[in-house]
């Protein structure tokens, strides 16, 4: 589904370079929910937007169905960090979740139920006159989520999506993530700088070094497909995990040094 | 429903202040420059016949219309062009900078000479100062809109047509609103001037003549018939200002 291949990308600061990811390589298998986590300055942001085809790449490429991205891949659908921001303040929640369908050539009618559908979803059920600044954070996020699943991507981009949220709206969202997974058969790409939550949430968790940034480690999660946010989180297994995570980012930070 | 009141009453209150002190102090005026506000109104009704408004007021109207809707297409047009085209921006800031500093008024001679003096002159008058602050002001928020909404456009492979007419346009709107409020004024400014230097018809050719024939209170009349337009057109404004940014002014009001 989605192929990165000797990524890497520098960005030019004040006279000199700043490599910001070195060489990744990984691929991501149809259906797959895959976590990418890393610390904070890391190049996340940087590899999520070059595999999102809005960063041209300075080295390697990215794949998506074998076709190498040159430009946002059709049927790709991206939740940016800054959820406040990516939703658009002059139309309404309905209109914001209904506008990456306009192109589809979809009737109106069709529009109106995906529209309502990906809100019941996201637990926003007849909220489309509501306008999204009236909205708390956590379901500004939801209104960013339920645009992604109206558009019924194939794959699902998603940055940091709840680093600015409260901890129980985060769980929350993190079950939604987990049972939109499951039900729509999707593959989802999720980056985060949480440990905790790559484990809960992934089948595998990619680690990635400091800058110049490559893959630090790959670990497969075996926690099974129903996971519960006390029992499966108290749990020695994902205990382990977690510890195993921990490790690999605190070797690759003080590899960074 | 108080707050509406307490609201309208605020708007009328300054304007019906200085209409009464100007009322009382020209009472009993026997200047012959400065005529009794009461003497004014008594000779509106006489100097603003149907005719009048037939020759010299909607002749102006049409004309500030016509040049400030050019003003506004090009002004949009041009802005969204500039502000979305890297090397076009860059050639010409330098130029876009001087034009914000040249007061609209001194071009006025400069275009008279070139466009002669019918109506087509007059309103491209109006356009060579009302177009600035559009185009500026559209310039500047079609360049300043937020990253991650493009990118969220770009993501979903909106198009250019859409990207620009549901994300650029929208997210420069309050600018661009702003800009046109100021090129109203300016319009309005210029619309009389233009009619003072050469003209056969139009509010400002009207003052114009009842000042040099010693018509003073007509004089007087056709300003305060000015000033009446300016502030109809100001209100017209606000209302459509209201209903095209209804969204910014709620969210700026939930926000503070
Ligand atoms: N547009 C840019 N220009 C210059 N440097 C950048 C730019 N974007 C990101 N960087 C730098 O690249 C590195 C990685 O950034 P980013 O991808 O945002 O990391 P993360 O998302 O993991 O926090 C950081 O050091 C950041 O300062
Ligand atoms: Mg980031």
């Amino acid at each position: 589904m989605l192929e990165v291949a000797g990524i890497g990308r520098d960005y030019r600061v004040d006279g000199g370079t700043h490599t910001a990811v070195d060489s990744l390589s990984f691929q991501v298998a149809e259906g797959e929910l895959v976590c990418i986590v890393g610390p904070s300055g890391c190049g996340k942001t940087t590899l999520l937007r070059m595999c999102a085809g809005l960063l041209a790449p300075t080295r390697g490429r990215a794949l998506v169905d074998g076709r190498e991205v040159d430009g946002p891949p059709e049927g790709t659908a991206v939740v940016f960090q800054e959820y406040g921001r990516s939703l658009f303040p002059w139309m309404r929640v309905g209109a914001n979740v209904e506008l990456p369908l306009k192109r589809l050539g979809l009737t109106r009618g069709e529009r109106r139920n995906r529209v309502a559908e990906a809100l019941r979803l996201v637990d926003l059920e007849g909220k489309e006159r509501v306008w999204p600044w009236q909205l708390s954070g956590g379901m500004q996020q939801r209104v960013a989520i339920a645009r992604a699943v109206a558009f019924r991507p194939r794959l699902l981009l998603m940055d940091e999506p709840f680093a600015a949220v409260d901890a129980q709206t985060r769980a929350d969202l993190e079950d939604l993530i987990r049972d939109l997974w499951s039900r729509l058969g999707i593959t989802v790409v999720f980056i985060t700088h949480d440990i905790d939550e790559s484990v809960y949430l992934g089948q595998r968790v990619l680690v990635l070094s400091s800058p110049p940034t490559t893959l630090r480690a790959e670990i497969h999660v075996d926690l099974g497909p129903d996971r519960d946010q006390l029992e499966t989180r108290s749990g020695p297994a994902f205990a382990k995990l977690r510890a195993a995570v921990w490790r690999e980012i605190q070797a690759a930070k003080r590899g960074g040094e | 429903m108080v707050n509406a009141i307490r609201k309208a009453l605020l708007a009328i209150g300054l304007p019906a202040v200085l209409f009464a002190a100007w009322w009382l102090a020209s009472a009993g005026s026997t200047s012959f420059y400065f005529p009794p506000l009461s003497a004014i109104i008594a000779e509106f009704g006489e100097t603003w016949t149907a005719e009048r408004w037939r020759d010299d007021v909607l002749p102006s109207v049409a004309r500030l219309g016509a040049g400030y809707a050019l003003s506004c297409i090009a002004g949009i047009a041009l802005g969204v062009l500039i502000g979305r085209t890297r090397w076009l921006f860059r050639l010409t800031e330098p130029v876009l900078e001087f034009a914000r500093a040249v007061p609209p008024p001194v071009l006025v001679p400069v275009i008279m000479l070139f466009a002669g003096i019918g109506d087509g002159m007059k309103v491209a008058v109006i356009v060579s100062g009302s177009v600035w602050p559009i185009l500026l002001n559209t310039v500047a928020g079609v360049r300043s809109v937020e990253p991650v909404q493009l990118d969220t456009a770009a993501a979903y492979r909106l198009g250019r047509t859409r990207t620009l007419l549901e994300v650029v346009l929208p997210s420069a709107s309050p600018r661009i609103v702003t800009g046109m409020r100021q090129a109203l004024a300016i319009g309005v400014i210029l619309m009389v001037i233009s009619e003072m230097f050469a003209a056969q018809s139009g509010l400002g050719f009207a003052i114009v003549q009842f000042q040099r024939s010693y018509a003073i209170p007509a004089m007087w009349s056709g300003i305060l018939l000015l000033g009446c337009l300016g502030a109809a057109l100001a209100a017209l404004f606000n209302v459509f200002d209201r209903a095209v940014l209804h969204w910014y002014h709620h969210q700026r009001a939930e926000e503070a």
